[in-house]
């Protein structure tokens, strides 16, 4: 059992979970302790660690775009992100709720707002009541500055002014070619300039203190603002949810369009006239079909993160297969043939440090000209622009492992195959393929990994629904939670790869026989 | 403040209503049927779109037809998409990814006339009037104040012309530099309102020419393409001086100390034409009644938005920036974007001031495709050199007319007023298109749109044609 455990532990590639095991079936406690505590300890620790520091250091640096988010704000975001996802998800399926269900989705959406109603009414008069606290106070500081601002602004200019005068007048007595005097004249202007700079420095000083009274921060009337703004965002959600459990439901708009068809066949059956029958008639089929319609239609669900996540990874995993796809069969003959080697070399070389940011606008004019209406085609062109983009850029790696792996079959086998006189194909699945694996697998690694870095740029330029627009959009709306909304896409981003690549090492374990080092 | 009281009442009122109808829900039923009746009468070709648009204001009448169920009451299922910018949109409204989309006015003409992407597009709805505002760093406004001290109150005396920046311009220019400032697009109004502006105190913008397509030759300033969002960064981060972008980021310049808002579009030229809705002629053509029934519920949604109190308050507004400011759409603060949106606008921290008409969506006629607007963006590109040769102003008027489709527009309008949902007086019936002479421009250049040539001529700064071409 024990040995099960640790070679699953091993292909699983969690070999910090090792020593635990050990340790929970006695074998040398001290050694395994000490394990525990340089794999597991350690790296908890210091992530605990750069947390810490993370909110230390985070309300320290604040810069006028705004404030670096403290893990409590990321946490925030997160949950906004999280809200959205599931408000929409609801308001789809209140689209489509009947009967019972629907009667107490409105009952309880109707509690709600009458609980929060009072809620926001008290939210807008405390924000009302900061503002006029903060109005007093600009009042009360910046009036009396602004005032003092004026005068020695005037002040100032008419001693300017003065002085000029006094300079001009000065320089009329100024005999002509006398040059001791001119020069004396000289520095009197520099100097006029020079105090005419060091005013312009004291106005400027003043204003910034004009300036910083009407910066002053007031937490009080962020914190309400904050508040009624989440009471009265829920409200809005809450009448949209309304809207689609009743005057927008499916149910109630098929009901009443069926009433209208109804009608409409009473028309239709009592019509006199040709004419009139005809009209009804069609007007019927008319209405039939809409009806149709409203049976199979959804609610116009916009992208949130949670689907544009899974959208990500359908993207990179077609990009990815693309690679493979491409990148072995030509490893593989790049690792038989040495002049495929040479004629290969070049691309190689020459396309490999490409970035994804050159192809993508490529891929997009090849792709679009090959899809001409996107309505009815099986794959969006942007989604299917970005997952090309991911397989030119990831498909190296492997390309390159897979021509290594084949080149350096072992002699041994090799000759085997030849005393057998096994023919090129079973010589290349019984013999090649087996052996070259754990680096075409280590190739295949690097590759999703690298897809997973590039797809995030690909579907930002592209625009293809995914992590790469959300972080673009969320950037773009310059809201006081983009900041916060970025690091959230870090950490997903990050953790999503880490999973990934966990599965890869899997694989590659599973096709090693030597065990050969695959950790990290 | 009064208009938020009155919401907050109306809600509560609604709220008590709604409970009652709770219990009569199956009179409800009957109430129902007798407003979806007049809906779909449209024999639609296609009810699942998907509309494009950029993040800024203005798109708020495709966001309330969608919100507040316009659409659905035509039967229609509009997706609403975020494009990454204003080439990425445009590119795909053409490759037919998207339906339709929020579009720079310049847009659709350029593209129609070849200027950039070519391609035929059309729009029957201008979405908005004014919105966009000139920001400058702090620096820059520290040193415009210097220059003219009637700046340098709390609250300066509006319009702010370029005077106070043309010292500043110069002396960069003597030490071998030129200002930077940035605009959002080649063909977008604050390209040429920025231009405009700048022109009408004598600094030179630059020329487009057929080898520069930066708009820089013998520039005094250069002006440069940066996307809306990015633009308090880059101001902040010093590669540009100032520029001229759609809100909301005006307003978060203010808020977060990194410019000033010297002015708005409203004041350079008194209710301009701002964005439309564009699609291809060929998706037009294609879609007759999906496109009538697509303007019917912008014209009610543009409407719904300029909704007024006996008091002259906005009345829906605040439900507006609700639902903007969901990260999906705008996306911006509730109090940033609400700032413009419900009719201030704040130029610096001590001067807030009140601007009913700083975004236009339904009066004045505002949303007709007016020909007479084309014309204008027609001069501007011929003025900077976007349009290359002299043209007779018989062209002028001919790509006018492919471009805006006022017959559309009607066709929705006559619909709507059939179903009472909206008044006969809301809409120009008879009009040629032209909207009469008007000078209310910054400088008080007289502008009509039945002569461009005479136009392009009455201004000191920018191409001339000659005169014989008026009458051809």
């Amino acid at each position: 059992m024990k040995f099960k455990i640790l070679k699953a532990i091993d292909v699983a590639g969690l070999q910090m979970l090792d020593p635990v095991v050990r340790l929970f079936y006695g074998e040398t406690p001290r050694e395994q302790l000490r394990k525990i505590v340089l794999f597991i300890v350690i790296p908890v620790l210091t992530i605990i660690l750069s947390v810490l520091l993370w909110s230390y250091l985070a309300p320290r640096h604040t810069t006028k775009a705004g404030e670096v988010p403290t893990p409590g704000v990321v946490l925030d975001a997160a949950r906004g992100i999280q809200q959205f996802h599931t408000w929409e998800n609801q308001k789809a399926d209140d689209f489509l709720l009947t009967g019972e269900a629907r009667q107490n989705a409105l009952a309880a959406v109707d509690t709600r707002i009458a609980e929060l109603t009072p809620l926001s009414v008290a939210a807008a008069a405390s924000v009302e009541e900061a503002k006029a606290t903060q109005q007093a106070y600009r009042e009360k500081y910046a009036t009396p500055l602004e005032a003092e601002y004026k005068q020695l602004r005037n002040d100032l200019k008419a001693k300017e002014d003065s002085q000029e005068e006094a300079l001009i007048a000065e320089a009329d007595t100024l005999g002509v070619n006398d040059v001791a005097a001119r020069q004396a004249y000289l520095k009197k202007v520099a100097a006029f300039d020079a105090m005419e700079e060091a005013n312009k420095e004291t106005l400027r000083a003043f204003k910034d203190k004009i300036d910083a009274v009407y910066s002053e921060k007031f937490p009080v009337l962020e914190a309400a603002q904050t508040t009624y703004n989440t009471i009265e965002a829920e409200l809005q959600y809450l009448s949209k949810r309304r809207d689609y459990l009743t005057a927008d439901n499916q149910e109630l708009k098929i009901a009443s369009a069926q009433i209208e068809l109804k009608e409409l066949e009473t028309g239709f059956l009592s019509a006199t006239t040709g004419k009139e029958t005809f009209k009804a008639a069609e007007r019927m089929l008319k209405k039939q079909e809409s009806i149709d319609r409203i049976a199979t239609s959804e609610y116009s669900r916009p992208w949130t993160f949670p689907r544009q996540i899974w959208r990500s990874l359908a993207c990179v995993f077609l990009g990815f297969f693309i690679a493979t796809a491409i990148a072995i069969p030509l490893g593989i003959f790049c690792g038989l043939s040495r002049v495929f080697m040479a004629a290969l070399t070049p691309f190689i070389a020459l396309f490999k440090p490409v970035s994804p940011i050159v192809w993508l606008p490529i891929i997009f004019i090849i792709v679009g000209g090959f899809i001409s209406d996107p309505d009815v085609s099986m794959f969006h062109p942007a989604f299917l622009s970005s997952a090309i983009t991911v397989a030119l850029c990831s498909l190296w790696p492997t390309l390159v492992n897979t021509a290594l792996g084949v080149a350096s079959v072992d002699k041994d086998h090799i000759n085997v195959a030849r005393v057998l006189r096994l023919g090129l194909v079973s010589r290349l699945f019984k013999i090649v393929l087996p052996s070259a694996l754990p680096l075409i697998f280590a190739g295949l690694r690097i590759s999703l990994g690298v897809g997973w870095m590039v797809l995030i740029a690909a579907e930002l330029l592209s625009s293809s629904e995914g992590i790469g627009k959300f972080t673009w959009d969320m950037f773009n709306n310059g809201s006081s939670e983009s900041f916060a909304q970025m690091f959230v896409v870090v950490f997903v981003v990050g953790i999503v790869g880490l999973v990934l690549d966990r599965i890869m090492i899997v694989f590659q374990r599973l096709v090693s026989f030597d065990g050969a080092p695959t950790a990290l | 403040m009064d208009s938020a009281k009155i919401s907050r009442v109306h809600r509560t009122l609604t709220y008590l209503i709604h409970m009652k109808a709770k219990a009569f829900l199956a009179n409800a039923l009957v109430v129902l049927t007798s407003f979806t009746a007049n809906a779909s009468d449209l024999d639609l070709e296609k009810d699942e779109l998907k509309v494009g648009f950029i993040k800024l204001t203005d798109c708020a009448p495709i966001v309330i037809a969608k919100e507040k169920g316009f659409f659905e009451d035509e039967g229609l299922q509009v997706e609403v998409i975020a494009q990454p910018n204003w080439k990425t949109l445009l590119d795909n409204v053409i490759s037919g990814n998207l339906d339709g989309a929020h579009m720079l006015s310049g847009q659709p003409i350029a593209a129609t006339i070849g200027f950039g992407t070519k391609a035929h597009i059309v729009t029957a709805y201008t979405l908005d009037l004014n919105g966009n505002g000139i920001t400058v760093s702090n620096n820059i406004w520290a040193q415009m104040q210097e220059n003219d001290p009637a700046l340098d109150t709390p609250q300066p005396k509006h319009p702010i012309s370029a005077d106070a920046l043309k010292p500043i311009v110069e002396e960069k220019l003597d030490e071998g530099e030129k200002l930077q400032m940035g605009m959002v697009f080649p063909v977008s109004t604050h390209n040429y309102e920025l231009r405009y502006w700048l022109a009408a105190s004598g600094i030179h913008p630059g020329m487009y020419t057929e080898t520069d397509t930066g708009g820089r030759t013998d520039a005094d300033v250069e002006l440069s393409v940066t996307p809306p969002p990015m633009m308090p960064q880059v101001l902040e981060a010093g590669n540009i001086q100032g520029y001229c972008v759609g809100e909301p980021w005006n307003q978060q310049a203010v808020f977060k100390d990194i410019g000033v808002p010297v002015t708005t579009n409203y004041d350079i030229w008194k209710n301009n034409p701002e964005k439309v809705f564009g699609v291809t002629k060929e998706w037009s053509d294609e879609n007759p009644n999906t496109h009538v029934a697509v303007i019917k519920a912008l014209i009610r949604a543009g409407k719904w938005l300029d909704e007024k109190d006996a008091s002259g308050n906005f009345v829906n507004r605040e439900e507006a920036v609700r639902i903007l400011s969901q990260p999906n759409y705008v996306g911006a603060d509730y109090d940033v974007i609400k700032n413009s949106m419900t009719g201030t606008f704040t130029f610096q921290k001590s001067d807030q001031r009140k601007m009913p008409e700083f975004n236009v969506f339904f009066d004045n006629y505002c949303t007709y495709p007016w020909y007479s607007d084309g014309v204008w963006f027609l001069t501007q590109m011929r003025r900077w050199g976007q349009i290359t040769e002299s043209k007779p102003a018989s062209w002028y008027f001919e790509v006018v007319e492919e471009v805006y489709q006022p017959d559309i527009y009607l066709q929705a309008a006559t619909l709507l007023l059939e179903d009472g949902l909206i008044e006969e007086s809301d809409v120009p019936w008879n009009t040629n298109g032209y909207k009469p002479a008007t000078t209310e421009f910054i400088d008080g250049i007289a502008y009509d749109g039945r002569d461009p040539i005479g136009y392009l001529n009455s201004h000191t700064i920018g191409n001339k044609d000659p005169e014989g071409l008026a009458k051809k």
